[in-house]
């Protein structure tokens, strides 16, 4: 009995085995059009309304367990995209901060290649402090003595000047900005070319005064005042001529000389990558710069308490 | 051994496999659970080999083959011959072991869909298929081998209460039942 049931057992074993053998060898080997496959259409066609049905039936079920894995899925996601959001708004930040820099430097470049500021050697620099108080008169820039920085030494932007160099380290140096009172700089008018002094105009820190210019000076609202390219003190720095301060915003009718009032053109409160113009030892400007700083009180000192210390070409 | 011949047990299991491979190919097919489906075909097989023995469990193994195959259109045949392998392997399992234990359907199903799994896949290489062994195949077999086994004690316990009520008695189970309700207890009868 035993053995018939074991014989039994393994004889249906080996007769499905056999017969998917067969089955599978039929079906692999026919074409496409063969018994197999038409048996598999009819069974497809025959089939298939059951199985859409049933598909509907089911489709709350698989709704239903397909919800739970969906919300499963979207919390790793949203956790996923929430990072990748972190990741993106970092590099946005840091790509604008790019852009920014990127196109305060072009600015730079441009503005050197107009007004020849490379005779100056102009080492740049990135400001890497800000007075904490609301006027914003000195910043500190990264460069100093180690980079040919000193003292006096003009600090631009692209925008235009912003100051000059007030103290220097070894490897930092603090900048006075042209809105400080201590500040003073000989400047022309760009069209007429009337010269005077630019200083911070009194109680408006924002805001620049120009002074001391002849009274029948023309200035219309919106000229440019420049650097004039000369010094007003020995203790001044040299600023190249032609670079832009401010506009003209109005003008003061005074007794004997005429004020207009300046705003400067560079954003003060938001510096981030400037210029200082070294001069370096045994340039033209650097001589000019020496030998201006030298003159008599009498002589470097006129009237309009400028000097006129030309830089010739430069 | 005894189910073979009972057309009750044999038109449950025949209903039984129909629905579980509709909703196999309706259902669960279409919730992947890390990346992969389960599939319940192995399961099936390889519960009523353990329930029904060997020769049953191989007859349903070619069974349900065929009728995934034909419903998934895929080559006729292969399904067959790894189900049927598996079946018959799970139902010599309780004809020469008769685990008793408690996790022996998970481990039951776990090595049924491992082997189903496996052997599809050598059958497909065989023929020539045309897919890379790569990590990515080891991976969807070990998770799918895992996610069924999550499955597998519910898909056990669906599957005995289907099947149970056309099992002919176990002798053990007639034996533990009638000693517990005093029919063959030794003190009922002194």
């Amino acid at each position: 009995m035993y053995d018939k049931t074991v014989r039994r057992r393994r004889a249906v074993l080996a007769l499905l085995v056999v017969l998917s053998l067969i089955l599978l060898t039929a079906y692999f080997g026919e074409a496409s059009s063969g018994g197999l496959h038409s048996v598999q259409r009819g069974f497809l066609t025959v089939v298939s309304p059951i199985q859409n049905g049933a598909n509907k039936a089911l489709k709350p079920v698989r709704d239903l367990i397909g919800w739970f894995g969906d919300t499963l899925h979207a919390k790793g996601q949203r956790d996923e995209l929430r990072k990748q959001v972190d990741k993106l708004r970092r590099e946005v930040i840091a790509n604008n901060a790019e852009k920014a820099s990127y196109r305060e430097l072009l600015s730079l470049y441009k503005l050197d290649n107009q007004l020849s500021v490379n005779d100056y050697h102009p080492v740049t620099a990135t400001v890497v402090a800000k007075s904490p108080n609301v006027w914003y008169s000195t910043v500190t820039i990264d460069k100093g003595e180690s980079s040919g920085v000193h003292v006096n030494d003009p600090v631009i932007n692209a925008e235009g000047l912003v100051g000059k160099v007030a103290q220097a380290a070894s490897d930092g140096a603090q900048v006075t900005l042209i809105t400080d009172s201590s500040v003073g700089v000989s400047a022309r008018i760009g069209t007429s070319g009337a010269t005077g002094i630019v200083q911070p105009k009194v109680g408006d820190p924002n805001d620049l005064l120009l002074q001391y210019l002849p009274a029948n000076t023309q200035a219309n609202k919106g000229e440019y005042v420049v650097t004039s390219g000369t010094v007003s003190s020995p203790d001044d720095s040299l600023y190249p001529p032609g670079i832009p301060i401010g506009q003209v915003t109005s003008t003061n009718e005074e007794s004997a000389y005429r004020s207009v009032n300046v705003h400067p053109l560079a954003n003060l409160h938001n510096l981030d990558v400037v210029q200082v113009l070294t001069a370096a030892s045994g340039s033209l400007p650097s001589n000019l710069s020496r030998l201006a700083a030298n003159l008599p009180a009498g002589q470097h000192s006129s009237a309009s308490g400028e000097a006129l210390a030309s830089t010739g070409g430069g | 051994m005894g189910a073979n011949g009972n057309p009750a047990l044999l038109w449950r299991i025949a209903l039984l496999a129909t629905v579980v491979v509709f909703f196999q190919i309706g259902v669960v097919s279409e919730v992947p659970v890390f990346g992969v489906s389960a599939d319940l075909s192995p399961l099936l097989v390889a519960f009523v080999g353990l329930l029904c023995g060997s020769t049953v469990g191989a007859v349903t193994g070619f069974g349900v083959g065929l009728l995934v195959d034909l419903a998934l259109v895929q080559t006729l045949g292969v399904t067959s011959l790894t189900l049927t392998i598996v079946g018959y392997c799970a139902g010599r399992l309780r004809e020469a072991r008769d685990p008793q234990a408690a996790l022996t359907p998970l481990l039951v199903g776990a090595a049924g869909s491992a082997a189903a799994m496996v052997l599809y896949s050598l059958v497909q290489f065989l023929l020539g298929v045309d897919a890379p062994v790569s990590w990515e195949l080891l991976r969807q077999i070990v998770l799918g081998i895992v996610v069924n086994s999550i499955i597998a004690l519910p898909v056990w316990a669906i599957v005995r209460r289907c099947l149970i009520g056309g099992l002919p008695e176990d002798p053990r189970r007639r034996r533990r039942r009638a000693y517990t309700t005093g029919g063959l207890s030794p003190l009922s009868r002194s």
